[in-house]
C-alpha cells in the first residue's frame, strides 16, 4: 500500500523508515508550505484551528502524490485534536478524495483496536512478527536519536560565527540518520552527528539568553507552523530549550522531566488536570522554566486553540508572581514572518534590558 | 562640526527621517508617504533632509526601524537597526523620563509598551485586526467626506458621542452607517468612532496591560484630539502627547545610532545624495534542497550588494 | 445566611432549578444576574482574554456584575456529568474546567468562589457528595444538605419533565418557580423547526438577538435536543464514526441528528457561537450529515458580539421562505 502520514519536524525520517520496512511504498509528506495552508483552509471550517488545516492541506498533497491510506493519531479529548481524523475524513470525502483514513487510538484507551490496526499493517506489509517488532525498535531509535541531534543544534546555534553552520550541520546530521538501517548505523550517525555539530566554529565569550518554548504540540514541533522560530531565535543568539519533543516522556534529562509531575507544578493556578492538549503543562513549564533560571517564555498556540486559551487567561499572574516575562504568539493563516519577527526581536530587547538591570543591581550588592 | 544622528522610521504607510543633536534635541524631520516605494521615498527623504540643514552638521551614526528596516539599512547604510517597538520605547523616554505606559497608534498597527524605570517590561502589538488603528478612521473618514485632518475638530464639538459597536472595522462601518440613518448629528458619530477605536484598541492590545500614569500618546493618529479625549475618559488620566508625536520612531532610531557609534566610532552612512545610486532587489528560488527558501537578492547599482531569505545560510552575504 | 451569586449564562439554562431550590431550602439568598444586557456584555469583552469565546466573555460578564454583590460566586467546576463517549471520557469543553481558574485569575475584587468539582463519571450517586462540599462551604450541616438535596432533586425533575413535554426551559422555570399555567400553542403553527446549540445561546435572548420569539412570531412549533430524553438522544452515538468529546455538543450533534430523521421536523437551525473552538467541528459535521441524511434543510447562524436582530431575522425569513416553498412544491 502507498502510505502517508502528518509531517511534524523532522520526524517524518523516522515515519519513512517505519513504512518502508514493514514492506509499504511511503509516500513522504511534504514540509507545510503556503500551499498546504491554503489547500487546507479552502476546506477547513473557518475556525478550525492552524494543526487542523495543515494536516489537511498535507492530506490533500499526498492524496495527489498518490497515497491511499494516512496514518493519524486519534485522542480522548477535550482537546479537538482527537477528532481530527473523523472530521478530516468527513471533509476528504467531501472534497471527493479516495484515501482511507487510519487513526491510532492511544493504546490505553481501546487496546483490542490498537493491536487490530498494527496487524492489519503488518499482515499487508507480509513480514513476520518477529521482523515488525525489530523494525518498530529501530524506528523509535531514530526518532530517539534525531530529537538528540535537535536539541544540540538549538544549545550550539547562540554560539555560532557563520550564520547557518548549525543548520547545516543539524541537515548533515540528520541526512546521515535518514541513511542508517540498524540499530548499530543509528549508534554511528548519532555520534558522528553530534561532533560535527560540536566542531562547528563557536564565540563561547557570549552569554545567550535563554528562553523556554511552549505551548501546543503541533505548531511547538513543526518549524514550518511557526515560522522557524527556534532556528531564528537561535540566530538572534537565544539558546531555547523545548518543552515537548516527540521522545520527551522517554527522557530524564529535560527541563521539563527533571521535577516530575507538572501538573502539581501548575495547580495553585490551574487546580484541574488535564484539561486537553497542553494546557496545563504551558502553565507548569512557565513555572519551571522560571525556576530554572530562564531569561523569559514564549507561549505559542494556534489561534483559537481552547487548552491555550485557558492557559493565557492564567499566564499573566504567573509571570508576574515568578518574574519571567512571557510573549504568548498565536498562530493563525494570517501570520507573517515579519509579525514574529518584530515581536520577537522587541521581546529579546525586552529580556535584555532586565538582564542588565539585574546584573547592575548584583553588583550594587556586591 | 556639529555632532548629529540620524534616525529613519520605515512603514507600510510612512516613511520618517529626522535628525538629532548630541542631546536628543530635532534638527530636522521629514515625513513622507510610503506608497508601497520605500527605496525611492528614503532617497527623497535623505535628499530633502540633508537640503534643510546647515553644512557644519556631521552625522555620526544611522539607525533604521519599521518594518522595511532591513531594507532601509542597506540603502542608507545604518549602523544599527531596531524593531519599532524598542524604537518607540526609547524615543519615549526621552519625553518624560520615567514613562510608565506608551499607547503607539499607527497606521496599520497598533501597540502599547509597558515601561519601569526606562525598561520596557511588557508590550503587545495588534493582531491582524485593523479596528484598533488609523487605518479604521481614515475609511469612516471617507465615508463620511469630512478630511481626517478635521476629525478631532468634529469629535471635541460633539455633546454626547455616540456608541458605535464593532469588533472589526466592517461591523463598526455598518453600525455607523446604521445611526447616521437614524438621524444622530456628524459630530457626535465621529465622536463615537474615536471612542470605538479607544475600545477595540484597549480590548485587543490594551487586554491585562498593567497600565499607569504617566501615559504616552504617539504615533501619526495622536494629531487626533478627538482620540485624546476618548482615551482620557477610558483611562481616567490625562494622556500626555509629544510634540514629535508622528516621528517618535524616527528618534528612537537615532538615539540607538549614537549609542551604537559610541560603540563603533565609525558610521557607514552613505550620505544624503544617493538619488544617483540605483537599488533594486530581486529574487529566485534556490533550488539546493527540497526546502526551496525564496532567496532575495540586493543591487546597488548592478552590485550585488546583500542577499537574504535562506534557512542555511549558503546565500548569505553581506 | 449568605449570599450565593449565579452568573445568568452556561448551565444555568438547564441546572437553575436544582441550585435554587437547594440554596434557599438552606435559608441562603441567591443573588442572580439579569438577563444578559449590553453593560454586561462590554464588561465580559473587557475583562475575559481577547481570544476566548462569546460564552465565556458572557460568563465573565455575569460574574464581574455580581462581584461586589454577592458573598459567593457559585462556578462549580463542571468536568463531566456522565460516563459517555467511545473511551468513557466525555467533559465539557476544556474552557469549563479551566473556568473557575480563569474568573480568579481575571476579574479583580472577587468574593470567594464556590468551585466544587462536578465529575459524575462514577455515576449519579456523586451528585449528593458534590452538594455535600457545596453546602459544607458556606456552613451547613449535613442533614440540612441532604434535605435540600433531596427537595432540589424533586424540583429539578419536575423541571426536567416540563422540557420533555416540549416546553422551553424559561418557560418550565416560569412554572416550576411562579406556578404560571403552561400556555404554549401550538394550533396556528405551520412549521416544525429544530433549533440546537447550546443551551446558553439558544435561550440567551440577547446573544441570539431574539431568535426563539421571531420564530414563534412566524408561527414556527420550536424543538431544541434539550426536550429529548437522553435515551433518545444516545440512540445516535452509534451512527457516527466517533462522539465528540463535550458533554453540550454531543447533546447538540445527537439532537441534530434525532431530528433529522424525523418526519414531523422541516428543518434545522444550528446556532453557533463566535469562536467556539467545538462548534467549528459540531457546525460542519452536523451540515454534512444533514445533507446526507435525508437532505434536510439546515441553517447555521453565528452569534457573537455584534448579533443584530436585523441580521438574524433576514436570516431566518429567507430560511422559512424557503421551506414553504419547498413544502407548496409538493
Amino acid at each position: 500500500m502507498k502510505i502517508s502520514f502528518p509531517h511534524m519536524g523532522y520526524s517524518y525520517i523516522a515515519f519513512k523508515w517505519l513504512v518502508e520496512n514493514m514492506g509499504h511504498e511511503c509516500i513522504v509528506p511534504p514540509e507545510p508550505s503556503s500551499r498546504t495552508l491554503d489547500l487546507g483552509v479552502r476546506y477547513a471550517p473557518e475556525f478550525a484551528c492552524i494543526p487542523f488545516k495543515i494536516l489537511l492541506g498535507t492530506y490533500l498533497e499526498v492524496v495527489e502524490m498518490g497515497a491511499e491510506v494516512i496514518i493519524s493519531s486519534g485522542g480522548m479529548g477535550p482537546c479537538r485534536a482527537g477528532y481530527y481524523w473523523v472530521m478530516h475524513k468527513y471533509l476528504l470525502e467531501e472534497a471527493g478524495k479516495d484515501v482511507k483514513v487510519v487513526a491510532f487510538e492511544l493504546p490505553r484507551s481501546d487496546i483490542m483496536d490498537f493491536w487490530k490496526k498494527l496487524r492489519w499493517l503488518r499482515k499487508t506489509g507480509g513480514i513476520s512478527v518477529k521482523e515488525f517488532i525489530r523494525v518498530f525498535k529501530t524506528a523509535w531509535n531514530k526518532i530517539m536519536v534525531i530529537d538528540d541531534v535537535e536539541m544540540r543544534s538549538h544549545e550550539i546555534r547562540p554560539y555560532e560565527i557563520h550564520r547557518g553552520d548549525t543548520t547545516r550541520g543539524l541537515w548533515t546530521a540528520l541526512d546521515m540518520i535518514d541513511k542508517a538501517n540498524t540499530l548499530q548505523e543509528i549508534q554511528e550517525a548519532r555520534v558522528e552527528g553530534l561532533r560535527q555539530l560540536n566542531q562547528i566554529e563557536q564565540d563561547r565569550s557570549r552569554k545567550p539568553l535563554k528562553i523556554g518554548i511552549i505551548g501546543e504540540i503541533y505548531v511547538v514541533l513543526e518549524p514550518a507552523a511557526n515560522h522557524y522560530i527556534q532556528i531564528m531565535l537561535g540566530e538572534m543568539g537565544v539558546q531555547t530549550d523545548r518543552s515537548i519533543y516527540l521522545t520527551s516522556y522517554a527522557r530524564k534529562n529535560t527541563i521539563v522531566n527533571l521535577e516530575g509531575d507538572v501538573f502539581e507544578v501548575a495547580k495553585p493556578y490551574l487546580n484541574e488536570a488535564p484539561i486537553g492538549g497542553h494546557g496545563v503543562n504551558s502553565i507548569g513549564e512557565t513555572i519551571l522554566y522560571a525556576k530554572h533560571g530562564f531569561d523569559g517564555v514564549v507561549q505559542l498556540a494556534p489561534f483559537a486553540c481552547i487548552p491555550e486559551i485557558v492557559a493565557k487567561s492564567i499566564i499573566p499572574t504567573v509571570s508576574k508572581d515568578y518574574s519571567i516575562p512571557v510573549l504568548t504568539l498565536f498562530i493563525d493563516e494570517q501570520t507573517g514572518k515579519a509579525g514574529v519577527q518584530t515581536r520577537l526581536e522587541a521581546f529579546v530587547d525586552l529580556l535584555e534590558s532586565r538582564r542588565e538591570v539585574r546584573e547592575r543591581h548584583e553588583r550594587l550588592v556586591i | 562640526m556639529i555632532k548629529a544622528y540620524l534616525g529613519v522610521d520605515v512603514g507600510s504607510v510612512s516613511t520618517n527621517l529626522v535628525i538629532l543633536d548630541a542631546n536628543n534635541q530635532v534638527i530636522a524631520g521629514t515625513y513622507l508617504r510610503t506608497n508601497g516605494k520605500p527605496i525611492v521615498v528614503v532617497q527623497e527623504g535623505l535628499h530633502q533632509i540633508g537640503q534643510e540643514i546647515s553644512k557644519d552638521i556631521e552625522i555620526c551614526g544611522v539607525g533604521a526601524t519599521g518594518s522595511a528596516r532591513y531594507l532601509t539599512s542597506l540603502i542608507i547604510g545604518a549602523d544599527i537597526v531596531k524593531n519599532e517597538i524598542t524604537a518607540h520605547a526609547m524615543a519615549a523616554s526621552t519625553v518624560i523620563d520615567d514613562v510608565k505606559t506608551i499607547i503607539e497608534i499607527g497606521g496599520q498597527d497598533s501597540k502599547i509598551i509597558i515601561m519601569r524605570d526606562g525598561v520596557v517590561t511588557d508590550f503587545a502589538m495588534n493582531t491582524v485586526c485593523a479596528a484598533g488603528t488609523g487605518s479604521f478612521l481614515d475609511q469612516q473618514a471617507n465615508r463620511l467626506c469630512i478630511p481626517i485632518e478635521h476629525f478631532g475638530d468634529y469629535a471635541l464639538r460633539a455633546k454626547t458621542p455616540v456608541r458605535i459597536a464593532g469588533r472589526c472595522a466592517v461591523f463598526a462601518e455598518s453600525d455607523m452607517i446604521h445611526k447616521q440613518q437614524l438621524g444622530y448629528n456628524t459630530e457626535d458619530i465621529i465622536a463615537g468612532l474615536c471612542e470605538a477605536l479607544v475600545r477595540n484598541y484597549m480590548n485587543n492590545v490594551g487586554k491585562g496591560k498593567d497600565i499607569k500614569p504617566p501615559v504616552i500618546f504617539q504615533g501619526g493618529v495622536a494629531a487626533n484630539q478627538g482620540l485624546v479625549r476618548a482615551f482620557n475618559k477610558y483611562l481616567g488620566v490625562e494622556v500626555i502627547v509629544p510634540e514629535a508625536y508622528g516621528i517618535m520612531g524616527a528618534i528612537g532610531a537615532a538615539m540607538l545610532a549614537r549609542r551604537a557609534s559610541k560603540k563603533k566610532g565609525k558610521t557607514k552612512f552613505k550620505g544624503f545624495n544617493i538619488q544617483e545610486i540605483e537599488f533594486k532587489t530581486t529574487s529566485f528560488e534556490c533550488k539546493g534542497c527540497s526546502n526551496a527558501c525564496e532567496v532575495v537578492q540586493f543591487f546597488e547599482n548592478e552590485e550585488l550588494a546583500a542577499r537574504w531569505g535562506d534557512r542555511c545560510g549558503r546565500w548569505e552575504l553581506h | 445566611m449568605a449570599k450565593i451569586g449565579i452568573p445568568r449564562t452556561l448551565a444555568y439554562f438547564l441546572y437553575y432549578p436544582l441550585w435554587k431550590t437547594f440554596f434557599e431550602d438552606l435559608n441562603h439568598e441567591i443573588v442572580i444576574s439579569p438577563p444578559t444586557t449590553r453593560a454586561i456584555l462590554d464588561a465580559g469583552v473587557k475583562e475575559a482574554v481577547n481570544d476566548a469565546c462569546i460564552p465565556i466573555k458572557l460568563y465573565h460578564g455575569h460574574v464581574a456584575y455580581l462581584a461586589d454583590k454577592a458573598d459567593y460566586i457559585f462556578c462549580p467546576r463542571l468536568v463531566s456529568v456522565r460516563k459517555h463517549g467511545d473511551f468513557g471520557t466525555e467533559t465539557f469543553c476544556p474552557k469549563f474546567l479551566g473556568l473557575p481558574d480563569m474568573i480568579r485569575f481575571g476579574i479583580d475584587h472577587l468574593p470567594e468562589i464556590i468551585d466544587t468539582r462536578v465529575d459524575l463519571k462514577k455515576g449519579k450517586k456523586e451528585l449528593f457528595n458534590v452538594f455535600c462540599e457545596i453546602g459544607s462551604q458556606i456552613g451547613n450541616t449535613h442533614e440540612e444538605i441532604k434535605r435540600a438535596f433531596s427537595k432540589a432533586l424533586k424540583v429539578q425533575k419536575q423541571f426536567d419533565n416540563l422540557l420533555y413535554q416540549e416546553i422551553l426551559p424559561p418557560e418550565a422555570m416560569d412554572i416550576v418557580f411562579n406556578h404560571k399555567p403552561a400556555q404554549v400553542s401550538h394550533d396556528n403553527c405551520d412549521l416544525t423547526i429544530a433549533i440546537i446549540g447550546y443551551p446558553y445561546v439558544l435561550y440567551d435572548s440577547y446573544i441570539n438577538a431574539g431568535l426563539i420569539r421571531l420564530l414563534e412570531k412566524e408561527n414556527v412549533k420550536i424543538l431544541t435536543q434539550d426536550m429529548l430524553s437522553d435515551k433518545t438522544m444516545n440512540r445516535q452515538a452509534k451512527t457516527l464514526p466517533k462522539s465528540l468529546f463535550w458533554y453540550f455538543s454531543n447533546r447538540a450533534v445527537y439532537g441534530g441528528l434525532h431530528f433529522m430523521a424525523r418526519p414531523d421536523v422541516d428543518g434545522i437551525i444550528h446556532v453557533t457561537a463566535f469562536a467556539c473552538g467545538p462548534d467549528s467541528l459540531v457546525d460542519r459535521m452536523v451540515e454534512i450529515e444533514a445533507r446526507r441524511r435525508r437532505g434536510m434543510p439546515y441553517l447555521s447562524i453565528a452569534v457573537d458580539e455584534h448579533t443584530g436582530e436585523a441580521g438574524v431575522r433576514t436570516r431566518i425569513e429567507a430560511f422559512l421562505d424557503m421551506l414553504r416553498y419547498r413544502r407548496d412544491k409538493i
